[in-house]
């Protein structure tokens, strides 16, 4: 345990070192702000661009509390997974072809627990910059658009960080058998590929990890939630580490 | 856009300035960047936030 105590706390040095537990956080604050500040100046900002037709804007209704938190929330949904799979995708590609592996490897530590420290890691990227961008979210949407139920809003984001830490263990998957690009391209095409399957088919696939964006939407405009999406998300994360410490075992020099 | 609240924008502009600050102080750190240094200067200089993502994510060669 003290074993994998270090890892993590390597982990997080490196994540420190490399900036990461900087930016990723800021960049998630400046999207979750964003979304709510461009919904209520939306009016100023089409009147401004000036090829508006005359009476478009009188049937411009600004969105509820509610709705304007599921766009910010959505916005984590495609430029947020995008930094997040960029960010993942050097953590076990990087340390094979900068020859630390070897050096790791070298030493009496499991695979299973190298893996483990890094998708510890790189989960804990992902809850510092999600609650910290939920929070400038809603902080916004409150002053502008009126109250938000924080239960809802709880809620939906956890069910996001669970879809968003899918996207993060494949792409931890990928990044123990390719290169670190390939790995992020592998990663963002099966979670894209789930999506797309998901919006064509939402009665057969609702059980896919890929419903829980729209499950975390309907939350905050108080709906129901199954628990098939969070099980099926649960199974692949514990998939995606078993895999990745296999292929990190299969790299494991002889004695 | 007379009525444009400048402290609720303020926030925003500070953190994409920290941003490209932090861009600024890893590029001079750091002596292997995948294209000329001035490029990223200016990406993260004028680029906003996509600039600055771009930098962080492509800019720099792994650690």
């Amino acid at each position: 345990m003290s074993k994998l105590w270090t890892l993590y706390y390597r982990e997080m040095l490196e994540a420190v070192r490399s900036y990461k537990l900087i930016w990723i956080p800021v960049v998630f604050i400046i999207l979750g702000i964003m979304q709510p500040l461009v919904t209520f100046y939306m009016a100023d900002i089409l009147a401004a661009s000036s090829n508006v037709p005359a009476g478009f804007m009188d049937s411009y209704e600004m969105p509820g509390a509610a709705a304007v938190m599921a766009q910010a929330l959505g916005q984590y949904g495609t430029i947020g997974i995008l930094i997040l799979v960029l960010g993942t995708m050097n953590s076990l590609a990087g340390e094979r072809s900068s020859g630390t592996a070897e050096l790791l490897m070298a030493r009496p530590v499991s695979p299973v627990s190298i893996v483990v420290a890094k998708w510890a890691a790189n989960f804990t990227v992902l809850i510092i910059a999600l609650v910290l961008g939920v929070a400038g979210a809603a902080y916004y949407t409150v002053q502008l658009m009126g109250g938000l139920a924080w239960g809802a809003v709880a809620a939906a984001s956890g069910l996001y960080a669970l879809w968003l830490l899918c996207a993060v263990s494949l792409t931890l998957l990928f990044s123990a058998w390719l290169r670190g690009p390939a790995a992020a391209g592998f990663a963002l095409l099966l979670a894209a590929g789930m999506s797309l399957a998901h919006s064509l088919l939402p009665s057969r696939t609702a059980w896919l990890p890929a419903a829980l964006p729209g499950m975390s939407a309907s939350v905050l405009a108080e709906g129901r939630v199954t628990g098939g999406p969070m099980i099926s998300a649960a199974l692949l994360i514990v998939a995606c580490i078993a895999g990745a410490s296999l292929l990190v075992r299969r790299n494991k020099l002889p004695n | 856009m007379d009525k444009v609240n400048w402290g609720l924008i303020a926030p925003l502009l500070a953190l994409q300035i920290l941003l490209a600050v932090v861009g600024l102080i890893s590029l001079a750190r750091t002596e292997q960047v995948r294209g000329p240094k001035w490029m990223w200067v200016l990406l993260l200089v004028f680029g906003n936030l996509l600039g600055s993502i771009a930098y962080f994510t492509l800019g720099r060669k792994e650690l």
